[in-house]
Parts: C-alpha cells; structure tokens; sequence
C-alpha cells in the first residue's frame, strides 16, 4: 500500500500545474462551504438565541387547543391550577429543566388618557421569567432592569414603539382595560418601571406586568396561567427533552373526556423564524451540493485525463505483471489522495477565514434584533467536507481506475 | 522440459469486415538458456509472436505452452500473475516508470508484482545495479538519463524478479551503434548469469549476430531457422 500511495502521489505532482488548478477549485468549494456553514449556523444560533432567551423560552406548554388561537391570546383556554402543580411537578423531576415560568398572556387596550391603543401583555413573575428568558431584562433600555424586580406590583414594561408612538416615559401612568373570559370588562392604572427593546418586529407590541397585577385586572382568583416557557440546560437536547415531556404530558388527561389535557411545542413551531431558519439550512444543503458537483467532475475529468495519457504507461506495468486489482487501486489512490488533500487545504483556507470573521465581530439588524455574527469553526461542515469530498472523490476515480484496469496490455503498448 | 512451445499457432486480426492473419500457422520448441532471435521485415509477425509468447495476447488457434503451462487458456488476473512470476520484458522505447528513480524502477516488480521482503530486495537491485553498471545512477530519474542508460535500467528490471525467460522486441531500436552493443553485451552477460532465455524480435543484425537460434519470419510464417555457431562473444 505504501508503494501505491508512493506512485499516486507522485503522479499527481507530475502534472503539478494540473494537480494545483483541480485542488484549488476543490478547496475553494470546500472552504466555501465551512464559511457558509459557520455563517449561516452563527446567524442562525444568534436570532435563535435571541428569540428563546428574550421571549419564547426553548419549549412551551399551554392547555389543548391554545396554540391554534394564539393569535387571540384566548384566556378561555387557560392551564387550571390543578394542571399547572401537576406541570410543575414534572418540570421539577427532570434535570434538563433548567427553569420554566409561568405566564397569563392577554390583549389589552392601554390608553394615556390622551391617546389608546391596544397592546399584547405577559404577566410574569420576574425571578422566574428571568431565569427561563434571561436576556429579557437585558432589553430594558430604560428603567428598572434588574432580572429579579424588572416589574412590580403596579409597574409595566412597555415596548419602545408604544413608548415612542403615545409619548410615553418613565413614570407615567397608564391604563390598562382588558376583557376576562367571562367577558367582562376591568381596568387598572399601571406606572411605566421600564422600556424595552421589541425583538419581534416593529409591528409587535408586548408589555411586561406582574401576574398578580394580571390576576386583578383579569378577576382570575384561582391559579389559572395561559402557559409555561421552558428553559433547558443543554439546547442541543431540545428534541430529546420535547419528546420526553411530551410522553409525560400526554398522561395527564381530563377527567371528562379522558384526553391529553396540554399539548407542548418547541419554540421552532411558535417563531416564524423557524422557517428563516430551514431556508438557511436548505442554502447549507445547497452549497454542499454544489461542492459534491465540483469534486465530481474536477476529479473525474482529472483522473481521465491521467488515464488516457497514461494508456502506455499502464500497458507496461500491465505487461510486467501487475494485477488489474493493483492498477485500480493506483489510480483510485490518486483521485483519494488529490481529494483529500484539497479538502485538507480548503478546510484549512475555510477556517481561516471564519477566524476572521470571527475576531471583525460583524455587528447587523435583522428586523429589529441586532445581530452580532461571531461563527464559530462548524466542526460538523469541516468533517462533512472531508468525509464527503473523499468519498466523492473515490466515486469519481472509480470509473478512469476500472478503465484503466481493464485494459488489455497488449492494446495499451501499441499507444502512442 | 522446452521452455516455450509453440503448436500451430494462428493469430488473426479482424479490421472492420476484414480479417488480417498475422500468423499463420507457427510451430517451434524453444529450450531454457537460449539466445534467440526472430528476424524478419515489418509486418512478418515478429511482434505478434512475441506478444503470445508474453502472455500479452491470445492466438485465433493453436497452442502457446511456456514452463509447460498452457498460458492461451488463462483469465487476466492469471496471466498477470503469470507474466510477473515468469517473464521479463524489454520494450523499443525502455517504458520506464517516468515516477521512480532507477532504484524504485528496478524495485518495482519485487513489491507490486511479486511481495519480497525488504532485505532481500535490495541486495538483489544493488547486485543487478552493480552488474549494468548503474549503481552511481541510481537515484536519478529516467528523464536524466541517456537512451543507453534506460535500457540498462530496463535490462535488470526485467531480471530482477529472475524470470526464465525475456522478451525483448527491437530493444537496441533506438540506441546508437555502440551502446546497442554494450546492451546486448550486457544480456549476453546476464543469460550466463542466470541462465535465462532472451527471445529478441529484431531487424537489428547486431543483435542477429549474437543471437544462438536466428529465426526468419516472413508473411506471418517461419521461413527460416539458422543456428549459429559463433555467438556467445559480442563482437565489435
């Protein structure tokens, strides 16, 4: 074996010019593909980062049926006071559960006896939304941020949209008018403790208030909550995690209809992001491919050339004696090895470049959510490339190095 | 025992619609040790004959027996094997490995065709190198060498895994009067040594002077067949 990878090697350096021009372009597909790979998993890592740690939490579970009216923030559908222990006392067994926080989510009309508008609202408690969404409190641009008191009895965060749009600063009172579920209406003056930046869009508009603030306004005198944000210690775990609470869940059923009472979602079926997020990886999946398509025809069109000017040569070691097995791997080698090394080279140039931008620190707003893209080396890209790229690269060699072992030694002499 | 064998041996090449006989029926026994020469214009067979002798091609019929086997009967990866175990060729045009040095061309058919361990390996290619005199050559590549040198080079390749016989088709074609004599001095030499056979295709009349067993082909048939009794010493 050391004398065929001798050979091959020697071969390839002996078109140098050649061998040079193939392995640049497949390095270049492979480097190509570890920067978009990092990239495009930083960018996507950041917002989703940004979206779980702000606002969604890495899992949510809400009573039956709520997430399909979410967009009404029904109070109908509401996690009972029974069901939210029972939750909890799940939550608390299972040791990927970092924190989860309890939350009555609703619409409000919020007027500044001037002006009214209509806003969506999350009652929390602070301590607990602070360990489940930790950079929520970080988004408080003006006002009390500290993570454990950022809103008090009486006090609401506002978004910087109602804040700008009703003129609204720190200090200031409100009020808030909000339908409960039986229908009717009840209102209470709330003082502005905080601004925070809107993650969402410039169309969202979510405020901050404490769940005993919202307990009043809502006349919910039971424990009744809309949902719970899970956060977990390892996100990489999500999917494994999702699919074990979800079996729990799935136990506890109404004593009436003798069905799932809850049902759970990751935060990708809650974001639209999450389909950003599939594109991005669907582009990952398309440079991959254009990678393949390099390889591909670099090393097949390399390895032909190799073989046709190489048919008296083959003819010789042929008539000598070598076996048509030892002639294919000689030529199989050579493809593995101007493969391998490419990919060696263009993983290198790859990792180089996302060091760089890396140290830059690109800074840029994506919707109203600034995003500062530090990719990390994808361990994952730099390993899919090599095992792809020698794989390709031994398909592509396959056919010049069957050829070239099939000749027949006699015809092969007679070339000139 | 005859080393080769040859029973009414046809080869014919079909060319579109028209077939071409290139032998047309060939019969001769050649024994171990011999120095032997097919003579002949271009297009008499010479080549072809060699090529059956060499396990290179297959007659349309007959037989070709070498070391007593049957070679017409086997697969490709058999005839390999065959050829690496028992013949050696030299070629008009030397076909070294352009790659590996004159040490590596040499070492070439003792690691991929046949497997002999390291140190038996070089003792062998140093002996050989000694003995074509290019010992202080050998770490250079057949580019830096001169025709003459290739075929040396060449000469103890195809000696180097001690086949019984050699073929050898026009070996001093492109080599000047006197290093085509040195050359053929030099197989002279390792026919004593190892007491191979070399069979030549030739129209090359040093060669035919040195040659034991001078065979004259014309038109696909053996014409002639003439001993001679002087050969042995190269002449110059």
């Amino acid at each position: 074996m050391k004398s065929i990878i001798k050979i091959a090697w020697r071969n390839l350096l002996r078109y140098t010019r050649r061998t040079l021009l193939t392995a640049s372009l497949i390095a270049v597909g492979v480097a190509l593909v570890i920067v978009f790979g990092g990239i495009g998993n930083s960018f996507k890592s950041e917002v989703i980062g940004i979206l779980t740690n702000s606002n969604l939490g890495d899992i949510q579970i809400h009573k039956k049926g709520y997430v399909g009216s979410i967009d009404n923030l029904p109070l109908d559908i509401s996690i009972p006071e029974k069901g939210l222990k029972k939750i909890e006392s799940l939550l608390d067994n299972n040791p990927e559960i970092k924190a989860y926080s309890p939350r009555i989510r609703f619409g409000a009309m919020v007027s500044n006896f001037v002006q009214t508008t209509n806003m969506r609202l999350t009652a929390v408690y602070p301590e607990k939304e602070s360990k489940t969404c930790s950079a929520l409190a970080k988004r408080i641009k003006e006002g009390d941020s500290n993570p454990e008191s950022f809103v008090s009895h009486g006090s609401i965060v506002i978004p910087l949209n109602i804040s700008t749009g009703m003129n609204l600063k720190l200090g200031d009172d409100i009020v808030l008018v909000a339908t409960n579920k039986d229908g009717s209406v009840n209102g209470m003056t709330f003082k502005v403790s905080g601004i925070s930046e809107n993650i969402l869009g410039p169309q969202g508009k979510d405020g901050y208030i404490h769940i005993d603030d919202a307990k009043s306004l809502l006349r919910i005198e039971n424990g009744e909550i809309t949902e719970i944000a899970i956060k977990l210690n390892n996100f990489s775990k999500l999917s494994s995690v999702y699919a074990g609470l979800k079996n729990e869940l799935m136990g506890i059923q109404g004593e009436k209809t003798a069905k799932p009472m809850f049902e759970i979602h990751t935060w990708e079926e809650l974001s639209p992001f999450a389909s950003i997020a599939k594109i991005v990886t669907l582009l990952i999946m398309v440079v991959r491919l254009v990678l393949i398509s390099i390889v591909l025809i670099s090393i097949l069109n390399v390895m032909m050339m190799s073989v046709y000017e190489r048919i008296g040569e083959i003819g010789t070691i042929a008539s000598i004696g070598t076996l048509p097995s030892k002639i294919l791997a000689l030529f199989l080698t050579e493809g593995l090895l101007l493969g391998f090394f490419s990919a060696i080279a263009g993983n290198v140039i790859g990792m180089i470049i996302i060091l760089i931008i890396s140290a830059a620190k690109l800074n840029f707003t994506f919707g109203m959510m600034e995003i500062s893209l530090a990719p990390q080396i994808p361990t994952a890209e730099v390993v899919f490339a090599l095992v792809i790229v020698v794989i390709i690269s031994a398909l592509a060699s396959l056919q010049p190095a069957f050829k070239a072992s099939k000749m027949e030694p006699v015809e092969a002499l007679r070339h000139v | 025992m005859e080393l080769v064998v040859l029973d009414n041996v046809k080869k014919s090449y079909v060319n579109g619609e028209v077939l071409t006989p290139a032998l047309k029926g060939i019969s001769i026994s050649i024994s171990s040790g011999k120095f032997i020469s097919f003579v002949g214009p271009s297009g008499s067979g010479k080549t072809t004959l060699l090529n059956l002798i060499g396990c290179l091609d297959k007659p349309t019929e007959g037989k070709v027996f070498v070391t007593g086997t049957e070679i017409n009967r086997m697969d490709r990866k058999t005839s390999a094997k065959f050829r690496g175990d028992n013949i050696g060729f030299i070629f008009q045009n030397f076909n070294l490995i352009p790659v590996l040095t004159v040490y590596e061309n040499i070492e070439y058919p003792l690691i991929m065709v046949q497997n002999v361990p390291p140190e038996k390996r070089k003792q062998k290619i140093n002996d050989l190198l000694e003995k074509v005199g290019m010992t202080d050559q050998k770490n250079k590549y057949p580019a830096q060498l001169s025709g003459g040198q290739k075929q040396r080079v060449a000469v103890a390749r195809a000696l180097v895994a001690e086949p019984k016989l050699v073929l050898a088709d026009e070996p001093t074609a492109n080599l000047d009067h006197v290093t085509a004599y040195k050359v053929i001095g030099l197989m002279h030499g390792m026919k004593k040594d190892f007491n191979t056979t070399f069979i030549f295709a030739t129209h090359d009349q040093k060669i035919v002077g040195e040659a034991e067993i001078i065979y004259t082909m014309e038109d696909g048939l053996i014409t002639k067949k003439q001993e001679n009794t002087i050969s042995g010493e190269v002449s110059r």
